[in-house]
């Protein structure tokens, strides 16, 4: 993009659009077509930002949803929901950071529901319950309650994957 | 499990340091290789397709008693035919050693100048095939029975191949408004086939200008 509008409104929100588009890929190129994507629709989108909200939550938003649109568009064979028959789970070990921590966090998260995908990425990078609810379009009472139900499945998985 | 997601979370992303931003300097690369693929594909298909039609259409002709119109509609497709291949070849030879927007361009105006082609070729082809199916007709063995009937009915003395006059100027009036229209008709054809891709062009050229402050 190279303009003003991409260093000054996108970049200082990389991280997170990263963050979101890793969660949604499983190899390098697909992550760098959401990535771009990514910053295309906010570019593209940016007369219908409501200024009474803030400009991150709006970033948020948009990046959940193309990742979730493409995800549907470029999805072939199974899809992958949360389940409770972990034993069945392959574990695709992804290396898309330099921590291994990270990585097997990632690879974990990826075993969610595209929802609770968004919903654990927006908790760990501390935004409020009610601020989750406005990007995912939830009502803020259940957030509390799925990020609990969330985080134990996730413990549960890092616990399978040794 | 001994470290929470939270704190394996914010560790990991201390230790990642800055997180390494993609480039984003040639967005439309395979955007725009993507549509020009998309497009090329369907009038590829489309070339097929005028094949196949062509040979279904003269078999039925023959099989209903009008090999000639069969025949004649066949000679009418065949410069649509080569139109076609030799339009598309174009497209293949487009220079792809440029940027993006050159490229998708340059795709656009081959786009445009195809169109105006063809639009040349439906505005005689239309009329003639127009006029084959009025000759077929008047030629026909229902045809003598509807210019018998029509005699019958409304007898004339201005007749010319034993077709009266009254429908020689309907005919006239069908061809004038054929040749009116064929281009119109053929736009309009074109529009419900690709219009969605032509419009998907559209937009990704004008979202590149805008890009590059073109």
């Amino acid at each position: 993009m190279g303009s003003d509008f991409y260093q000054q409104s996108i970049l200082p929100y990389a991280g997170i659009i990263i963050k979101i588009c890793r969660a949604y890929t499983h190899n390098h190129a697909d992550f760098e077509d959401y990535y771009q994507e990514v910053c295309l629709q906010i570019w593209r989108s940016r007369a219908n930002f409501n200024k009474q909200a803030k400009w991150s939550t709006w970033v948020y938003k948009v990046a959940l949803n193309v990742c979730l649109t493409h995800l549907k568009q470029h999805k072939r064979g199974e899809r992958r929901f949360a389940s409770d028959a972990l034993s069945e789970l392959e574990f695709d070990e992804v290396k898309a950071f330099d921590s291994d921590e990270i990585n097997q966090l990632y690879n974990a998260i990826k075993h969610l529901s595209e929802i609770d995908r968004a919903v654990i990425l927006l908790y760990l990078e501390e935004k409020s319950y009610a601020e989750i609810a406005e990007i995912i379009g939830a009502s803020s009472n259940s957030i509390g309650v799925r990020v609990s139900r969330i985080k134990e499945r996730i413990n549960k998985i890092i616990h399978q994957m040794g | 499990m001994s470290k929470s997601i939270e704190a394996m979370w914010k560790q990991g992303f201390v230790d990642e340091g800055e997180l390494s931003v993609p480039k984003v300097n040639d967005l439309y690369n395979q955007k725009s290789q993507n549509i020009v693929d998309k497009l090329q594909a369907m009038f590829a298909l489309n070339i097929k397709a005028i094949i196949i039609g062509c040979g279904v259409m003269f078999i039925v002709m023959t099989m209903i008693g009008a090999p000639l119109l069969g025949g004649y509609i066949c000679l009418l497709v065949s410069p649509l035919i080569y139109i076609a291949k030799r339009e598309l070849s174009k497209s293949y030879d487009l220079s792809k050693g440029q940027s993006s927007l050159d490229y998708l361009q340059n795709f656009d105006l081959w786009l445009k100048s195809s169109i105006a082609a063809y639009g040349a070729y439906y505005r005689v082809a239309y009329p003639l095939l127009y006029l084959g199916m009025v000759t077929q007709a008047i030629m026909s063995q229902a045809g003598h029975k509807v210019l018998a009937l029509c005699l019958t009915q409304l007898p004339t003395d201005y007749v010319l191949f034993d077709v009266p006059y009254y429908l020689w100027l309907v005919i006239l009036l069908v061809f004038v408004v054929v040749v009116r229209y064929s281009e119109a008709i053929y736009r309009f054809d074109l529009n419900v086939v690709y219009g969605r891709q032509f419009k998907k062009l559209e937009e990704i050229i004008a979202d590149m200008r805008e890009l590059k402050g073109v």
